[in-house]
């Protein structure tokens, strides 16, 4: 048994802070005293996670927990964005008398969530860090308790999200049934001597990948994600766009990645017909929304569809690949729904596509912001997004794959078509209505920051790219 | 003689009732959230059944754990069904046609 | 001969109970088969001698988590006769697709049969299922079982969070506000001119 708590010090500080804030909260009635406290928790968990980097792969807690340098990567981008997160949140909820302690409590424990998923090496701890993220965000989504808009859609996540963990755990169980263990380095062993013959394990297989995709959001199992886009709260969509991708990422990389990895040749054929029906439907089916949540919904799709291709090829160049789609999506999704809440105000959420109209003629700089993340996000270069496909394309044109990556062009190309839309109307249409844009200094400058990394980054991706490869254990090379 | 096979049937029949319940039950959010218990029921089953086959007990502490985080989950599924009904008089799926997936 | 006997009796009662469930137009008559089936499940666990789940199941299931369901359901009153207008147009996708999945594990455990590890004796006279789970539950599970502490801490603030209202306009006594309260906050002294007699 081994108890080293060395590298477990970030979780319990997120924990032991969380509790702190929730209970700070009720002595005052200043509720930006929960919103500091929330942002210096994430400093000082990025702190303690560069203090006590992992070395090599290390396991602990009688090895339900891992500690490696892909764990610390993947940790230090979830801070970030979930900083973020918070900081675009503030005036949002204060406008809409949604600011409450609650909220970047619940925040912070969805956070404790992903940390949990990013450092599970047991089935168990896998589940209970996915549940701990869903039930905080479940609760997100409902937090404007007076709207009927966000009440209907957290049902939808809930139940969908309720069926996909039943899915999973089945999954689970029916390879705890076949391996004798729950732990995934054993798991992983069992997997390999039970050989793709064993069709239980198929199945298993099988139970398994509907639940994860369902979390991950790819077609067919992607209903649920423009109706919770579009029905949550900005802040808490953005939440869910950014911070919680980073979660699936980690749980598809522990679950089927590296768990399954004797059982690569299987999954990677069913893996192949969901990448293109998401990367289809998703960039297809955004063409013909008006609304710009639900456009990005869409857009969120056919970006998994490009991780999922990372994920086909399930060598090192696709996981190095993968991860860079994933921080670079992130990044990207992060500023995108930032511009939204930027524009909105009391009263007036901004999400219509038609609201971004002559954004240009009365605020240049945020329209030049938002051209920045929507080329990205197309994939032009010498802008990040670009880079992001390129590495994703080349590691399916090394794996043998060339068909899948000349679909992969052909859609994004199609894709490009709705992001343009957006730079068309910021540009060359009149402005309507008010044109007011309350929001606050530090937003601004955040949003400025997060919009301007997309080109520095395009113009240097390199380093990012390498930091991504190194990281990625052995197990998955 | 009951062989591990009774159980992992009966789990079976349990998760697809379950499945079935979730299709069915469209229309009616109080018992899809009944579907969703029925399905954890049956993991618990194959975990159980395994478990005491396999002569190892990580199986059970795992249903352990799953009916704490059911309970949970119960939990926030009824507060959000509460709001639901506090702002809409109605639980009944086929209005909630906002959001049109 | 026995336990056979047990077991498909109350595999019996366990699935009509499931149908139960899934058929009922009643949400009410919906929970109290949920509660069958626990409790015949709970039955079930011990005949497998998982004795301290399956008492678990009945205490925090059955009494917590089903009469959460069922106060719900009494609280919303929901209903009932609208309810009742028959299956939804997904009920023929809904049974084949149980159907599918039902047949898929009935098959995969058909080919399994006989390769199924054999029930396993019990490692002592006087094992003690609770005693086993306590003993892994604290050490080798410890982290988990902080998880699982942290997650219905969660579930308590999103339900309060959630549905916890304070109306504005209640009439509700204030006692240290009137305690504290000081002369000059109730009376003000104003002083005016004598308006002229008419």
């Amino acid at each position: 048994m081994n108890f080293d708590l060395t590298h477990v010090w970030p979780e319990i500080f997120v924990a032991t802070m969380a509790c702190i804030v929730l209970v700070a909260d009720l002595y005052t009635s200043r509720r930006d005293v929960a919103y500091w406290l929330s942002l210096l928790t994430i400093v000082g968990a990025a702190a303690l996670t560069l203090a006590l980097p992992a070395g090599g792969r290390e396991l602990t807690l009688t090895d339900t927990y891992i500690a490696e340098p892909l764990t610390d990567v993947l940790k230090m981008v979830a801070y970030g964005v979930v900083a973020l997160v918070f900081l675009y949140s503030r005036d949002y909820l204060r406008e809409r008398d949604l600011l409450k302690g609650e909220y970047f409590v619940l925040g912070l424990f969805g956070l404790l969530g992903i940390m949990v998923m990013i450092s599970a090496h047991h089935f168990l701890t896998l589940y209970l860090g996915l549940e701990l993220l869903s039930l905080s965000l479940y609760a997100m989504v409902a937090f404007d308790r007076d709207s009927s808009i966000c009440a209907e859609s957290a049902m939808k996540y809930f139940v969908l999200g309720a069926i996909a963990s039943g899915t999973l755990l089945f999954g689970m169980s029916l390879v705890y049934g076949v391996t004798g263990s729950l732990a995934i380095n054993e798991v992983a062993a069992g997997v390999v001597a039970a050989g793709s013959t064993d069709i239980m394990l198929l199945i298993a297989l099988a139970f398994m990948l509907v639940g994860v995709m369902f979390k991950l959001g790819a077609v067919p199992f992607h209903m649920w994600l423009p109706d919770v886009y579009h029905g949550a709260p900005t802040s808490t969509t953005l939440y869910i766009g950014t911070a919680s991708k980073i979660a699936s990422f980690a749980l598809f990389v522990r679950a089927i990645g590296e768990a399954f990895g004797g059982l690569e040749s299987d999954w990677r054929d069913m893996l192949i017909v969901l990448a293109v029906l998401s990367l289809g439907i998703g960039n297809i089916v955004a063409i013909a929304q008006t609304n710009l949540k639900r456009m990005l919904a869409y857009s969120t799709i056919s970006h998994v569809g490009f991780i999922l291709l990372g994920f086909i090829a399930a060598d090192g160049q696709g996981y190095q690949a993968a991860l860079f789609y994933t921080i670079t999506y992130v990044l990207m999704a992060a500023g995108a729904f930032g511009m939204i809440i930027l524009l909105s105000r009391a009263g007036f959420e901004a999400d219509e596509l038609a609201d971004f109209k002559g954004l240009n003629q009365y605020s240049p700089w945020f329209a030049l912001i938002m051209l920045l993340l929507m080329f990205s996000m197309a994939g032009v270069p010498p802008l990040i997004g670009f880079y992001a496909k390129l590495a994703v394309l080349a590691a399916v044109v090394e794996a043998g794959l060339t068909w899948l990556a000349i679909v992969a062009v052909v859609f994004s190309v199609i894709g490009a078509f709705y992001y343009l839309r957006v730079i068309k109307l910021m540009y060359f249409d009149a402005p309507e209505g008010d044109t007011r844009i309350d929001a606050g200094v530090g937003m601004r400058v955040v949003l400025s920051a997060n919009g301007l990394a997309m080109l520095a980054l395009g113009i240097f991706p390199g380093a990012l790219l390498a930091l991504c490869g190194t990281v990625i254990p052995l197990a998955l090379r | 003689m009951i062989g591990l096979e009774h159980y992992l049937v009966l789990a079976a029949i349990l998760f697809s009732l379950a499945v079935a319940g979730i299709f069915l039950n469209r229309k009616n959010v109080i018992v899809l959230l009944m579907c969703i218990e029925l399905m954890l029921l049956a993991v618990n089953f194959n975990f159980v059944a395994f478990s005491r086959f396999l002569g190892n007990l990580d199986g059970q502490v795992f249903v352990f754990f799953i009916l704490t985080v059911a309970a949970a989950e119960a939990a926030i599924g009824l507060a959000i069904l509460v709001v639901l009904f506090r702002n809409r008089r109605s639980i009944d799926v086929d209005e909630l046609d906002v959001l049109k997936g | 001969m026995i336990e056979a006997g047990i077991f498909y009796l109350f595999a019996t009662v366990l699935v009509g109970a499931a149908v139960g469930v899934i058929s009922s137009r009643n949400p009410v008559h919906a929970a109290l088969f949920l509660v069958l089936a626990f409790v015949t499940s709970a039955v079930l666990w011990i005949l497998l001698e998982a004795e301290f789940l399956g008492i678990v199941l009945v205490l925090v299931y059955v009494g917590a988590v089903m009469v959460l369901f069922l106060f719900v359901v009494m609280m919303l009153n929901v209903n009932i006769e609208k309810m009742r207008v028959g299956f939804t147009r997904y009920a023929p996708l809904g049974i084949i697709v149980a159907l599918a999945v039902a047949a898929e594990i009935g098959y995969v455990i058909w080919t399994r049969r006989g390769q199924l590890p054999e029930k396993q004796p019990l490692p002592a006279d006087n094992y003690s299922n609770t005693e086993a789970l306590g003993a892994v539950l604290y050490t080798d599970y410890v982290y988990a079982f902080e998880l699982a502490a942290i997650i219905l801490l969660v579930a308590i603030v999103a339900a309060i969070a959630l549905t916890m209202r304070q109306r504005a306009g209640v009439k509700a006594q204030d006692i240290s506000a009137q305690v504290a309260t000081r002369r000059q906050d109730r009376v003000r002294l104003v002083s005016m001119d004598s308006e002229p007699r008419q």
